[in-house]
Order: C-alpha cells, then sequence, then structure tokens
C-alpha cells in the first residue's frame, strides 16, 4: 500500500473534513499531527474532531496528544480573555473602546472557528489621534515599551500600521497597537476611521469590547495575508479565511456586501486573492457571481499567473521530513521579495535594508534585546 | 499487540541501524519517543545500556508517536572540529547545540524539555515520585539542589518503585500518578554520594562539563521498568531540604502552604484550569504532608521507610 504524502494539503483536507483523518494510515495520521503542530493547528484540528463527534473513536494516544494540545488552547483564551480585561480596564474613563483585531477577536467574539486556536498577543486598533493617549494609559498601567532601540522606534512610529510592542512588566503579555491595517508606507491605503466606525460589540451584552464587523474582519484576514506577509508558515491564516467565509456564509447580504465593502475600503486585490484561494486550495463553497465578480480586482493577466503557481508553492508546506523541493523555495524567496516590495517604495526598503544589514554586521543585535 | 523486544534483546549494531535509518522507538510510561541520531559515536550503545529494560516498539507501527526527535552532527566546519550534537523536532531546534560527545545528556535533557512542554494531557509537578508497596505514592518536590533526585536514587536502590526522577504525572480526572520510569540524572556530588550509599548502583558514563556541571545517568531498576504501566495513588507528600550535618527530621505541613508549594512546583498548573486545582487539592486532602530535613542520606531513607509503614 502506498501512502499519499501527509503534506499540507493532506492537512486542509482533513480540517475541512474531519471524517476522512480515520482514512489516514498510522504513519500519515502521525504526519498530519505533526505538520498541525508544526503550524500551529493541533488544537483547531482536535476541536474539529470534537465538533464533528469524532472523539471517541480516536485511537487513545491520539486523544491522549489532542487533549494536551486542546487544554492548552483553553488556557490561551481563559489569558486572552483576562488580558483583554485588563486593557479595558486601563482604559476606563477615556471613551475609547477596545477594538480587537485577529486571533483574540475571534476568541472574544466566541466564533467556533477559535476553539483550539492559539495568539500569543493581544491585537487592537485604534484612531490615529487616539494613539498618544493610549500609550500614556498603557504605560501608567504597566506596559513598556519592548523595542527600546531608537531607529526601531522611528521605523515602527513612522512607516508601520501599528505602534511598538508593548509588554506587560509583570505578566508578560503583548499588545500591537494598531492604527490602520496596512503599513503607512503600503500602496493600498485603506481608512481605519472607516474599520472603526462599523464596528460591532464583541457580545450583545458588553459594548465596550468591540470587534470589526464580519467583512473587515475578513478584509482585514485576507489583507493580512496576500497583501502583507510572505506566505512562509502562514497556513493558520488561510485556515481562519476559510473558517470565517463559511461561518458569515449564512448571514443575509454577507456575500454582496463583501465586494462592495473591499473596493470601498480600497483593498478588492487583497479580497480577490483571498476568494480565488480559499476556492482552490479550501474548496470554500463562494457563490460563483462572487468570484467572477472578484476578478475586477485581479492583477494584469501575466501576475496572475505567477501568482497562481507561487501561493500554492509557498503557502502550502511539504510533509515534514521532505527538505522543499527547489521549486517551492524559488517561490518562497519571491514571495518574500513581493511581500517587501508591497510594503513600502523601493528608496525606502533600500534604506530599511542597509540600516538593518549594517547594525547586523556590527553585532549589536544580541546586546539590543530586550527580553 | 504485538510482542515488544526490550533494547536488551537487540544488538547495538542494530539500534544503530534503527537510529541511523526509520528511527528507533521505544516507550517509557506513557510516553512513545522514536529517535533518529546519524553519525553520532557511541548514542546506541549509551541507550542500549540506561534504557536495557524497556520496550522497543519494532515496525510496523500501530500507533503514532508522542515525540519524533532527530539528534544531528553539526555540519560545515563544526563537522569535525569541535563538532556538535543538534536536537531536532519536527523541523524546530529548541535547545541549544551540545558539544557531540554530550548527545545523550542533551537527549535526555531533550525529551524532558518535550514532555514538560507537551504532556498537558497531564498535571505535570517537577518532583520525583516513587512507591514503596506499588500501589501508594510518595511525592518529593523540591527546587533544584534540595536533593530529591540523590533521594529519588537512594529509595530506587532500597527496593521503592521509581515512578519518576523528574516528573510527577497526576492524571487529573483520577488523581493517581503515571510512572515513567527513565533514567535517574545525577549531578556533580550527589553522583559520589549514590555511588557510596550502594556500590551496585549501575551508572552510565561520566559527562564532565556540561551546562549543569558533571552529569551520569542511573539506570531505572528494571522491576520499575517492569511495572511502568500501573498507576499509583498519592499518599505522602515530602519536600526534602538537603543541609549539610543536619539530622534527619520531618516536620508536618499545613495543607494550605502544601497547596501552593504543589500548584508552584508544577510544570503546567494554570494550563489545567479548574482540573488543575482539583487534581491539587485531592494530593493535599488525601496526602500526609512533611517537609524532611537530612544531612545523611542513610537516614534520610531510613526516616521516609518509617513514615511510610505507620
Amino acid at each position: 500500500m502506498t501512502t499519499p504524502p501527509a503534506d499540507g494539503h493532506a492537512l486542509l483536507a482533513v480540517l475541512r473534513e474531519p471524517g476522512s483523518y480515520a482514512a489516514w494510515s498510522v504513519t500519515g495520521r502521525d504526519g498530519l499531527l505533526r505538520l498541525a503542530r508544526r503550524h500551529g493547528l493541533l488544537g483547531t484540528l482536535a476541536e474539529r474532531l470534537v465538533a464533528d463527534g469524532l472523539w471517541e473513536a480516536l485511537p487513545r494516544r491520539e486523544r491522549e496528544i489532542l487533549t494536551g494540545s486542546r487544554r492548552v488552547a483553553a488556557e490561551n483564551a481563559r489569558l486572552l480573555t483576562w488580558e483583554v480585561g485588563r486593557i479595558r480596564r486601563a482604559f476606563f474613563g477615556s471613551g475609547i473602546p477596545v477594538t480587537l483585531l485577529k486571533g483574540c477577536a475571534y476568541h472574544l467574539a466566541a466564533l467556533p472557528m477559535a476553539r483550539g486556536r492559539m495568539a500569543a498577543d493581544v491585537d487592537i486598533l485604534v484612531d490615529w489621534e487616539d494613539l498618544p493617549l493610549v500609550e500614556k494609559l498603557l504605560g501608567q498601567h504597566g506596559w513598556r515599551h519592548v523595542k527600546v532601540d531608537p531607529y526601531d522606534q522611528l521605523y515602527y512610529r513612522q512607516w508601520m500600521h501599528e505602534l511598538p510592542p508593548m509588554r506587560h512588566w509583570e505578566r508578560g503579555r503583548e499588545v500591537d497597537i494598531h492604527h490602520t491595517i496596512l503599513p503607512r508606507t503600503s500602496r493600498l491605503k485603506p481608512k481605519a476611521r472607516d474599520l472603526l466606525q462599523a464596528s460591532v460589540a464583541a457580545r450583545p451584552d458588553d459594548p465596550g469590547i468591540r470587534v470589526l464587523a464580519p467583512t473587515d474582519m475578513l478584509l482585514h484576514a485576507m489583507t493580512h495575508l496576500f497583501y502583507d506577509s510572505d506566505f512562509e508558515g502562514q497556513l493558520r491564516n488561510l485556515v481562519d479565511i476559510d473558517a470565517l467565509l463559511r461561518h458569515f456564509a449564512s448571514q443575509p447580504g454577507f456575500w454582496e456586501g463583501l465586494w462592495s465593502r473591499a473596493e470601498g475600503l480600497d483593498l478588492a486585490l487583497p479580497c480577490h486573492y483571498g476568494l480565488r484561494y480559499c476556492a482552490r486550495l479550501m474548496e470554500t463553497p463562494i457563490p460563483a457571481y462572487l468570484l467572477a465578480r472578484s476578478n475586477r480586482g485581479a492583477p494584469p493577466a501575466p501576475v496572475a499567473m505567477v501568482m497562481d503557481r507561487l501561493v500554492p508553492r509557498g503557502l502550502v508546506p511539504a510533509a515534514l521530513g521532505n527538505p522543499p523541493a527547489l521549486a517551492s523555495r524559488l517561490a518562497g524567496w519571491l514571495l518574500y521579495v513581493r511581500s517587501h516590495w508591497l510594503r513600502m517604495p523601493l528608496g525606502l526598503l533600500f534604506g530599511h535594508l542597509l540600516r538593518k544589514s549594517r547594525k547586523r554586521i556590527r553585532g549589536h543585535v544580541w546586546d539590543r534585546r530586550a527580553v | 499487540m504485538k510482542a515488544l523486544s526490550p533494547f536488551a534483546g537487540l544488538a547495538v549494531a542494530e539500534i544503530d541501524r534503527r537510529l541511523a535509518g526509520p528511527g528507533l522507538r521505544w516507550r517509557s510510561g506513557p510516553f512513545v519517543i522514536q529517535l533518529r541520531a546519524r553519525n553520532i559515536p557511541r548514542l546506541g550503545e549509551q541507550l542500549a545500556f540506561l534504557y536495557a529494560a524497556h520496550p522497543v516498539i519494532d515496525p510496523p507501527w500501530e500507533e503514532v508517536a508522542d515525540t519524533h526527535l532527530d539528534l544531528i552532527r553539526s555540519g560545515g566546519w563544526r563537522r569535525w572540529w569541535r563538532a556538535q550534537a543538534i536536537m531536532e523536532e519536527d523541523g524546530a531546534r529548541p535547545l541549544q547545540p551540545f558539544p557531540l560527545d554530550h548527545a545523550l545528556p542533551l537527549f535526555e535533557w531533550g525529551w524532558n524539555f518535550i514532555i514538560a512542554s507537551r504532556g498537558n494531557r497531564y498535571l505535570m509537578l517537577h518532583t520525583a515520585a516513587l512507591s514503596p508497596d506499588g500501589e501508594r505514592a510518595l511525592i518529593l518536590p523540591g527546587l533544584p539542589g534540595s536533593g530529591k533526585s540523590t533521594l529519588a536514587a537512594a529509595l530506587a536502590l532500597r527496593g521503592w518503585r521509581l515512578l519518576s526522577d523528574e516528573f510527577a504525572l497526576v492524571r487529573p480526572e483520577d488523581g493517581r500518578v503515571m510512572p515513567l520510569a527513565r533514567p535517574v540524572a545525577l549531578k556533580n556530588s550527589s553522583i559520589g554520594v549514590i555511588r557510596d550509599f550502594d556500590p551496585k548502583a549501575e551508572f552510565g558514563p561520566l559527562f564532565p562539563k556540561t551546562r549543569k556541571g558533571t552529569v551520569a545517568h542511573l539506570k531505572p531498576p528494571p522491576a520499575s521498568v517492569a511495572a511502568m504501566d500501573r498507576s499509583c495513588r498519592p499518599a505522602w507528600v515530602v519536600a526534602p531540604r538537603f543541609e549539610s550535618g543536619a539530622g534527619a527530621s520531618l516536620q508536618p505541613m499545613a495543607p494550605e502552604a502544601a497547596f501552593l508549594m504543589i500548584a508552584a512546583n508544577a510544570f503546567n498548573y494554570e494550563v489545567q484550569g479548574e482540573l488543575g486545582f482539583q487534581a491539587v487539592a485531592r494530593i493535599v486532602r488525601n496526602c500526609t504532608i512533611h517537609t524532611l530535613t537530612f544531612g545523611d542520606l542513610s537516614e534520610a531513607v531510613a526516616l521516609l521507610a518509617e513514615l511510610v509503614a505507620s
């Protein structure tokens, strides 16, 4: 019997159809579990097996391994909830709501796809004009800057979409304070104020903790993956986007609203990519009319052709133990270059890389670590 | 179930062949490891000695493994000059490399590290644990330097069943301790202390100048390995404190202080959430709890024998 490789495609297929997990050989399941762990998807896999009623049928050792990952993920969710409460307390009386992004938002909004999913930090979005106050309030309540180097501070403040991260002195958790969702130097310019205005209460009974509206939550996830990353090790973000699409699909008007919102926020390109590659790699049930309409956001044909080849190679990992093929490494490198190209104009990028490499050569990197 | 051959039944050449090829797979307590190691001299022979009584699992495998570890020999100019052993797990390298001839301590610490970060199906107390009768467990929590590993080694050499020198794996559902009968790592002067305590103690090679000083591993008693599937019920908690020249004495400890000591001493108390709280509460409720000050190992062993007999 030949076993197909337990690669990223196989893992995606099992996440899509947890029932297919049992059809794998022991070696195959071993490879799938290891790959899932490597990509931060072990807890997600565990919860999907549970949700589909497959838990009791799992072999004992697999259940034990997955039990560990479920407990860790549950602890992570408790910590996030606690941390968000602390931030809210720091903001108390300022009139600034705590608007959460990414994994922390999925958890606080109690989305089913958040079960089993780990998130290391808390990401919040605040209005540009509120930044000085937010920084002051967090500083007063025990958060300290992690990046103490003046150039790093300048780099974040001048060019990034977030402040340099702050960490709580006692609990060690970081908060990333975003004022928009793409670097200031990026070619696309979504307006953060539009996102904040459309934000919704994470839970109906508590207006003080907010998350982005469903369409915006998706557009942010798509932008993050398809416009601001190099795809390396980002498989989980694709799984997130697929799960969010499937979750919100049942809301009336969701699909219709998604594309018009993408165009309105200047995020047509990442939305096009997100829909296209979710349909291709995750078989996400996206209405055909929307896929057709989203082609309006597609890049020029030669670029689209290249991306169709690069993205699956860069995003979906090979089976563990198999060194990536040359073509995948080349794809990874090209996508890495692309991610920087999109981030900032060439002149700026050149200066930044020069500065970084000079520091690296001078060997101060370790001395400057604040951790 | 397939019949399992113990390590001792395999020729060293066969162990080396498996290490260099598909991997050598064996089990200690609840954990199955698959280890691959290529071009690391003597490792196969050292493992064969220390894990002699452990069951090797032959392919084709009927279960997944908990851990897949690779020990890799450093490449480039480090291949021959000051060669290193590097530990890799699923493509990640969580620990600093060790000199090549320290591959065994690297492996032992590496496996400990993996268990401590992955064994979250259990409440993991950073303690030694032993059983005088095969049913009840003595838990020995203590900071590094408190003498818990030395005490564990001494008790194991006096016929107690070794459950673990490093982890008490508590099953949160029923509070029982699962054995993990791996070699006991002893450091510096405690190696000589145990040699003096029992000249028949079987040690692996001495590894001088590791990050924690000189290290040697005591082979676990074969009877402890043979019984490693039988869990025990915690009955005593004794927090040892070595004090040079002190006579051995036991002092009772208040349960509320014991609760904090045990919870703080666990690797993953918070991870277990409410289960962890309940598990520690159960230990505190059901155990006799003492601190033990001792300056002489034989005295301490005698006192503990008295404690469990009363």
